[in-house]
């Protein structure tokens, strides 16, 4: 995982290096934008084609599916709660 | 946003499970991984034209790491409570919330417990990735930036990225980034010790 991070790190970090050094007109900032949200359903269809061809996922899903759903929905609600409760002492009271 | 996004994930799975033939799963992985880089890459981008958020983040300080604590807090509790209404023992449901997304390791970390809670986490962790996919954009427009960063737990430095970049601001990836990171860290600790509670 480690190398996985520091990879994710230096793509991001070559990435800011050019937003930072290069002028990037608004035109081309809107273009870019489009492409990005193209890229992001593309590479999600291509993650929802993962999942619905192991059928493994998709058998336990049928069976455990409700206890998962459940477990997931007090995850995500009661993590968004915590960090909704801290966010304004991070931020120092901004959004 | 939610709306294409949710589209795009039932769209993949209906073609995976009815249409495309096996081998296609050979190169879903490749595929990804290329796609996260290119989004990753686009995600810096936008951090280096708005340079002025790494002095606010440096304000912040260490108050930062309140942000992965409260996720971790928040994420046991939830399953722990989720747990208990299905009859679990807290242990059990507390270590399958502290997967925080992450569901492959989070059912290897369990296959020595049991081959039924290790199917569980795993279903759990990709159903918790899948709804944080869909409702960051809402969660970031209803409820703030910062919350945003919260349903993707783990996945917040990975695949959950470039979603929360789209949806919020570069200051927020940033901090969804590190967030991310802490909380991939904490996986391999914290669902063994909760698990052996």
């Amino acid at each position: 995982m480690g190398f996985r991070l520091m990879m994710y790190l230096a793509v991001i970090l070559l990435g800011a290096l050019i937003g930072a050094r290069v002028k990037i007109g608004e035109k081309l900032s809107g273009r870019l934008g489009s492409i990005q949200t193209a890229c992001l359903l593309l590479l999600l269809m291509v993650m929802g084609i993962k999942i619905g061809m192991d059928s493994e996922v998709i058998s336990s899903f049928f069976s455990i599916g409700y206890s998962a759903l459940v477990i997931s929905v007090f995850t995500v609600g009661f993590s968004i709660l915590g960090v909704k409760l801290v966010s304004g002492y991070v931020t120092g009271g901004r959004k | 946003m939610t709306g294409k996004i949710l589209g795009a994930v039932a769209a993949g799975v209906a073609l995976g499970f009815f249409l495309l033939p096996g081998w296609v799963l050979d190169y879903t992985d490749l595929i990804i991984d290329i796609g996260l880089m290119l989004l990753l890459f686009f995600v810096g981008i936008d951090i280096g034209m708005n340079r002025s958020v790494f002095g606010r983040i440096r304000n912040m300080g260490l108050k930062i790491i309140l942000l992965p604590f409260m996720i971790i807090v928040g994420s046991i509790l939830g399953a722990a409570l989720a747990g208990a209404l299905l009859g679990m023992p807290f242990n059990e449901s507390g270590a399958v919330g502290a997967g925080l997304g992450w569901y492959t390791l989070s059912s290897i970390l369990m296959a020595n417990y049991s081959n039924e809670l290790s199917t569980l986490a795993f279903i759990a962790n990709v159903v918790r990735e899948m709804m944080a996919f869909i409702i960051i954009p809402l969660v970031a427009k209803k409820i703030g930036f910062l919350g945003a960063i919260a349903p993707a737990g783990a996945t917040a430095m990975d695949t959950g990225l470039p979603i929360i970049s789209r949806a919020t601001d570069s200051e927020t990836a940033i901090l969804a980034f590190i967030t991310g990171a802490i909380c991939t860290f904490s996986v391999p600790i914290i669902v063994p010790l909760i698990l052996n509670l």
